[in-house]
């Protein structure tokens, strides 16, 4: 139970070099893999292939399998592939339908084109409101939304569908730190709650710091580092590979590097 | 039966249906910006028909006119425009010919051989018999219409003048276009909207006529005051007006459309029903570079 | 088909902003009721000789806007067509072809009569066919005409199209002005001469239709990951009220149509 990628390469139609791969790769249910990277590392791709969107929907050429869930994501239908792993781009207004009037109903977006049963799309907006933690925009018109706020209703949106596994590339670039702080602890509550796998792809490493178990490090398509999330973001390699540490590890670097001693994390008091 | 719905499938991918209201909203928003900022005296309205009929296909071109005129009303921050809502038609004509030229390849840019230039030359000769023709009959009074000569000189001068007028146009678009890129695929692409821009005056001018008495309160209604003192119907105020306005208008918009879609990244426009056909087989030796970043 | 007396009435468990219950008797017509009912304005407008037709539709347009609360909209719209009645207006009243039958000479102008009938003619049809369309749609939200549409049928795709080119509207007109505002700061003519101007729009048209591609792609993959694609029909959640009264007005309404378009052919009107 899974989304597993085996020896994956892709190559964007038109183009004749792989953007991605070869490549192995695993997501598990309830845990949270992070992706980091330079720009044109890769990093979309990945998430583009782990959805069965690329060559689905866009096109190209993959190699490899995708399997989600044991299933060949290549025999899988977009709205199949939906079910399973949900995606969550960048830009909040792309995702919005367009079409609605009120929150409510554009995260009742997705179940209606599946055709559920009324009731079941009212319950399943209520819950996906909940879990991202905006009840309160539920009146809302989608399009007047903050950026934070517009992510979180695109995630309900994804959640709605109660998909296994979710797939966001960069969510928080377009947000400041208190949006990035809501879709974080969103991010949380629905690993909690769901136990959804949760492959992350994020510029921040600082939000990786806090929710990543397993950090991925990606250059030029293929994985450079690949280790638990603790280790990985401490390693001196990152800087190298076009990535910025998290800010605790900064810090750490700079209070050593001036001669002092860094306490142990054995629960000595650390100076905030 | 089978074969036909899958030509109708094969126009309405997601893409298009994105496409679509996109096209849509710029038709309407640069419609209304022309009119009212710009004051320009062409519409400007049928950007998106024709892109949308150009790399999609003649249905999708269709319904992309019609539902911009359906939705104009509808369209908050702009409010209700006079000229809408019976032209459905002619737009929903337009973005069908649209379509038809895309599927012909009308709007690939093509290089300067030799084999090109000559196809160009007859393109231009067919459209401009065409043309003068469509102006001669226009032209001619109605009691003259059964026995067609170009024979009386009153007539016939004003036609010219109107011909020549839309020619010049049509030149000076073409030698922009052969300036600015070296590409002949522009003369087609021009023909192709004189050639629509004829057929939407000759099907709009009843319209027209019948519910707007001809007029639309902008500058060219005095063209059409100035035919009717000379005695014409309303019909064929509206016609000669139209015969004016139309051509050198779709000129322009097919003209911008085509240059437009010379300047989308080809891997964009590939993955549209008639992309191939603008763009050529299979892209080779595109950048690695997507359009969302990493 | 099943009579559907209040729209709430589907669906107990949505909240009220929701379901958006229309308020007044015309407005919570349902909206096919609203179109037939315009379709016969138009046709009455038009097709019943002289002064009748538009006398009729226009007494009725006042009325019911009236009583429907949307006499302010109404007279936008006349405002909005005042150049066109005043060119219609003047150019018919000086120019009529074969008009023999002056009001007065004022130099090398003459307005006839005729023209000035014909004038107020053509004016009280073009108002009474430009107020019937826009008293249903005044009364008539686009999402109630799309929910209607969709139960009659309309697939997700149609739905999906006019929705979002009437959400989008607004968007694009927004883009149009920050980039015309930039433009004539860099200055831009919108006074000049036309040749000023038309040069004026192609670095107008360039980044707004740049603009709105550049999302195609994007939006194209989410339409996808939300199950755009999925076969069957769309669940729908709104469903504006269908009652007797509104089978009964179209009904009548089809019926006077088909009536009028019967007379007219046979030439038995006027």
């Amino acid at each position: 139970m899974a989304i597993e990628l085996g020896s994956v390469q892709y190559r964007y139609a038109g183009s004749s070099t792989a953007a991605l791969g070869p490549i192995d790769l695993r997501v598990d249910p309830g845990r949270v893999v992070g992706v980091a990277g330079a720009n044109e590392s890769g990093k979309t791709t990945l998430c583009l292939v782990a959805t069965g969107l690329a060559p689905s929907v866009i096109g190209g050429r993959l190699d490899g399998v995708v399997r989600v869930d044991g299933v060949d994501a290549a025999t899988l239908k977009p709205h199949e592939l939906a079910q399973r792993c949900g995606m969550l781009f960048q830009h909040a207004s792309t995702q919005l339908s367009h079409t609605t009037a009120t929150v409510f109903e554009e995260i009742a977006f997705g179940p209606c084109n599946l055709g559920l049963a009324v009731d079941e799309v009212i319950e399943r907006v209520w819950w996906a409101l909940r879990v991202a933690g905006i009840e309160p925009l539920a009146a809302r018109d989608p399009v007047r939304l903050s950026g934070g706020q517009g992510q979180l209703v695109a995630l309900a949106s994804v959640l709605a569908l109660r998909p296994r596994y979710l797939i966001l590339d960069e969510p928080t670039s377009e947000l400041d730190p208190a949006g990035t702080r809501l879709v974080t602890e969103a991010l949380t509550r629905i690993v909690r709650e769901t136990g959804a796998g949760i492959l992350l792809v994020e510029h921040k490493t600082d939000v990786l710091a806090q929710i990543a178990d397993k950090v991925v490090v990606l250059d030029r398509g293929a994985v450079a580092l690949s280790g638990p999330g603790a280790e990985i973001l401490a390693d001196p390699r990152l800087a190298g590979l076009g990535v910025e540490s998290p800010a605790s590890v900064r810090l750490e670097r700079a209070v050593r590097a001036s001669g002092l001693e860094w306490p142990a994390a054995d629960g000595a008091e650390v100076i905030e | 039966m089978n074969l036909l719905r899958r030509w109708v499938a094969r126009q309405f991918t997601t893409r298009v249906i994105v496409l679509m209201p996109v096209a849509i909203a710029i038709n309407i928003v640069l419609g209304y910006t022309v009119q009212s900022v710009l004051k320009l005296p062409v519409y400007v309205d049928s950007i998106g028909t024709i892109l949308v009929g150009c790399v999609a296909g003649p249905l999708p071109g269709a319904l992309t006119g019609i539902l911009s005129n359906l939705i104009w009303q509808y369209a908050p921050g702009i409010g209700p425009g006079s000229q809408i809502g019976p032209f459905a038609i002619t737009a929903g004509v337009i973005g069908l010919l649209a379509g038809v030229w895309g599927q012909l390849g009308l709007f690939r840019p093509r290089r300067g051989h030799a084999l090109n230039i000559v196809a160009a030359v007859v393109a231009v000769v067919l459209i401009g018999v065409m043309a003068l023709y469509t102006y001669g009959r226009a032209f001619e009074s109605p009691d003259q219409f059964a026995n067609a000569t170009f024979k009386d000189p009153s007539v016939f001068d004003q036609s010219r003048l109107f011909f020549l007028g839309v020619m010049v146009v049509f030149v000076g678009l073409v030698a922009w276009a052969l300036v600015l890129r070296r590409d002949v695929g522009a003369v087609f692409a021009i023909s192709a909207g004189l050639f629509t821009g004829i057929v939407a005056a000759i099907i709009s001018a009843p319209v027209y006529a019948f519910f707007y008495g001809g007029l639309s309160g902008s500058g060219t209604d005095a063209i059409v005051a100035a035919f009717r003192a000379g005695g014409d119907s309303l019909y064929q105020a509206t016609l000669k007006q139209g015969l004016l306005s139309d051509p050198i208008d779709k000129m322009i918009t097919t003209f911008v459309v085509f240059f437009l879609v010379g300047s989308l990244s080809r891997r964009f426009v590939a993955r549209f029903p008639n992309g191939e056909k603008i763009v050529g087989p299979e892209v080779e030796a595109e950048p690695v570079a997507t359009p969302e970043a990493g | 088909m099943t009579v559907i007396p209040r729209a709430a009435a589907e669906n107990p468990g949505l909240p009220e902003y929701v379901i958006r219950e229309p308020s007044g008797f015309y407005h919570s017509l349902n909206p096919a009721t609203k179109l037939c009912l315009a379709a016969l304005e138009v046709v009455v407008a038009f097709a019943i000789p002289g002064w009748l037709g538009p006398g009729i539709v226009l007494a009725a347009l006042l009325a019911t806007a009236a009583m429907s609360r949307t006499l302010r909209g109404l007279m936008f719209i006349g405002i909005a067509a005042l150049p066109l009645v005043v060119s219609i207006m003047v150019v018919n009243l000086f120019i009529l072809p074969g008009a023999t039958d002056p009001i007065a000479r004022l130099g090398p102008l003459a307005p006839t009569w005729s023209g000035l009938w014909f004038g107020l003619m053509t004016t009280a049809r073009l108002l009474a066919f430009s107020s019937a369309v826009a008293l249903a749609y005044l009364t008539t939200p686009i999402d109630d005409l799309l929910a209607d549409m969709s139960r009659r049928g309309l697939g997700r795709r149609g739905v999906f199209v006019v929705g979002a080119a009437v959400q989008m509207v607004p968007r694009t007109l927004e883009r149009v002005r920050e980039i015309t505002d930039a433009q004539r700061a860099r200055g831009m003519d919108t006074e000049g001469r036309i040749w000023r101007r038309a040069r004026g729009l192609v670095p107008l048209a360039g980044p707004v239709v740049f603009g709105a591609l550049a999302e195609v792609e994007e939006r194209t993959m989410a339409l996808e990951a939300r199950g755009f694609t999925a076969p069957g029909r769309q669940t729908l959640l709104r469903i504006p009220a269908d009652r007797g009264i509104d089978r009964v007005l179209r009904r009548l309404a089809l019926a006077a149509i088909a009536a009028i378009a019967i007379l007219r052919i046979t030439g038995r009107m006027g």
